[in-house]
């Protein structure tokens, strides 16, 4: 089992805090790397949520040595916007009970040094030594807690959290910790079916991932998680870059330069671990954020900077659009290509037996 | 970030009698005239003595098809200069409504989708509902960054009444807010318009 990290706790992901944000080596070695091969396009990338490796992967909601500091900036994004980072529909009460309790079950029994959870029937004991909290409630009593079950157990986690429920046989959008979304916008987004939040991807629909993805998600049951990955780019360590704040965070991506790209370009990966929960019936859609500079993975993971050019390079075009990066993807691929020496690398996703390493 | 061809668009009916019904409530404005009027005309005269007609005379294109439907025999029709006072008569019409009503909402896609969130308030779900859109195309629009709703859209970048950005109006639909979503169409590089100075006519 890998160290215990070293948790900061006063980085920043905003430009007022001027991006204090970085990795340590560990931290991007241990990342849930995204690129099984030279060539990468959509697929159905589901597979058992069951503990692998010891890195991002062996807890059921992995926190890393960012978890105080995002923990923090999720406070203050939710105090800066009220309404919009944070929404639940009436009829979710008991999904969010449930989420707190398969998060708070999580955590303290992956990580006991940090958290523990004491229950006497509906009488809960909750501590949590990162954040110094040390509260008891009962459970399934909204009164007993200062606000939402949801909110209160997601601004203790680290990820943002989408809960559907299930209708019709569909999935519908109920209620949402969303303070670190990738260009969407959760108040619209609320109440929407599967097909229409997926309606702005492209391919997925023509490929019938879709269909095959709502059909399996249908058939999870409760203690068998489901996980997968998904990717993107973000200019700065930016984890807050919803459809709301666009024009904040936007004008960013003119300021990339094959120079500075290294710096200024960061992979953004999504581990999606996706749960049926036990009462209501519904299906939470966690998103782990990692943010990596293009400079750390050069430096701390080399054989996955090569593939990610690579990847980046062969992009379909389509998907350069729709990840909102076509004004610098020349750019960044550039920058990669100084490090990749065409060295053939291995195939499949890291945590897998002969999967792609970091490289040395 | 896509702005045409999304998929989460509603896609719409043409209005029939539903045999199920024990009692038919029709919302109709503007343009929607003209179907509720042939709707009337499929119906048998025991459904017709079943059917309250709300109408609204608001109109973004001029159809006002009031005088038409006065003639009709209906059990009542209550018109209104307004689509906001007609919402208001549908939220009170359902709020006595029983089991088996049907209800049939005609008109602009703004209309049509603001009358839908009053029947979702009121439990009904889209096998009780028949929707037919009529007139123009005009939309009605999310501010994504004001959270201004603006009606009767006619161009694909238009200027946000509430924050004065530029907005560009993406085809992504909510039903819930009723409104599809307009986001800076300069968000990049302020200044720099998208080359999509179309009419929405889709
Ligand atoms: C039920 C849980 C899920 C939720 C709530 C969810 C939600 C979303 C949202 C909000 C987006 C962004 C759409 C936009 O641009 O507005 C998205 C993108 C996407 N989703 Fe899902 N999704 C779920 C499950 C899945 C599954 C199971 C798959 C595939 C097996 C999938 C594949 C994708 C892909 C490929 C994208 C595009 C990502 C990119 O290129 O960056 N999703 N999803």
């Amino acid at each position: 089992m890998s160290s215990t990290p070293t948790f900061k706790t006063h980085e920043t992901y905003t430009p007022e805090g001027e991006f204090d944000y970085v990795n340590s080596r560990e931290s991007v070695r241990r990342s849930p790397f995204p690129f099984p091969d030279d060539e990468y396009m959509y697929s159905m990338n589901l597979e058992p949520h069951v503990p692998t490796g010891d890195g991002a992967l062996r807890a059921e909601f992995d926190i890393d040595e960012h978890y105080v500091s995002e923990c923090r900036h999720r406070a203050q994004m939710l105090e800066d916007m009220p309404g919009v980072h944070y929404a639940a529909l009436p009829h979710m009460l008991e999904a969010q009970w449930d989420l707190l309790e398969v998060i708070f079950e999580a955590y303290a029994r992956d990580y006991p040094e940090h958290f523990t959870l004491t229950k006497n029937g509906n009488e809960w004991h909750w501590v949590n030594r990162l954040l110094q909290i040390d509260d008891t409630f009962t459970f399934g009593d909204p009164s007993t807690l200062p606000m939402d079950p949801m909110e209160y157990a997601t601004r203790q986690a680290q990820g943002e959290f989408i809960v559907l429920e299930e209708k019709d046989n569909d999935l519908v959008i109920g209620a949402g910790m969303a303070t670190e979304r990738a260009d969407y916008s959760l108040r619209f987004n609320l109440g929407m079916h599967f097909y229409e939040f997926h309606g702005p991807v492209p391919k997925l629909h023509e490929m019938g991932i879709l269909d095959r993805a709502l059909k399996f998600l249908l058939r999870m049951k409760p203690g068998h998680p489901v996980r997968r990955v998904n990717w993107s780019l973000t200019v700065n360590p930016r984890l807050e870059t919803s459809v709301e704040t666009l024009p904040d965070w936007a004008p960013d991506r003119a300021t990339v330069t094959e120079e500075n790209a290294g710096e200024s370009v960061y992979l953004r990966i999504e581990l999606q671990p996706l749960h049926r929960l036990p009462r209501s019936n519904a299906v939470v859609f966690p998103v782990r954020t990692y943010l990596i500079s293009l400079a750390e993975l050069v430096e701390h993971a080399p054989d996955w900077a090569k593939r990610m050019h690579r990847a980046l390079a062969s992009l379909d075009h389509e998907l350069v659009d729709y990840k909102g990066f076509h004004r610098y993807h020349e750019h960044a691929v550039n920058w990669l290509a100084k490090y990749d020496d065409g060295a053939p690398l291995a195939n499949g996703y890291p945590w897998l037996e002969g999967g792609i390493q970091p490289g040395e | 970030m896509l702005i045409t061809g999304i998929k989460s668009r509603p896609t719409y009916d043409e209005l029939t009698p539903l045999s199920s019904g024990h009692r038919h409530v029709v919302a109709a404005q503007g343009s929607g005239g003209a179907p509720s009027l042939r709707l009337l005309s499929a119906m048998t005269p025991e459904q017709r003595a079943l059917t309250t007609l709300i109408y609204s005379t608001e109109s973004f294109d001029g159809d006002n098809h009031l005088a038409a439907l006065t003639t009709e025999s209906v059990a009542g029709l209550i018109p209104q200069s307004s689509n906001a006072a007609a919402l208001e008569t549908l939220r009170e019409v359902l709020s006595t409504a029983k089991m088996g009503t049907r209800l049939y909402l005609a008109g602009s896609e703004g209309f049509i989708g603001t009358a839908m969130q009053v029947a979702s308030s009121f439990g009904m779900d889209s096998d009780e509902v028949l929707r037919e859109q009529a007139g123009s195309l005009v939309r009605r629009v999310w501010c994504a960054h004001c959270d201004t709703y603006t009606d009767n859209v006619t161009m694909r970048v238009f200027e946000c009444p509430g924050c004065h950005l530029n907005l560009v109006v993406r085809d992504h639909y909510s039903s819930r807010l009723a409104a599809f979503q307009g986001v800076k169409a300069d968000g990049e590089v302020p200044g720099e318009l998208p080359d999509i100075d179309e009419e929405l006519d889709t």
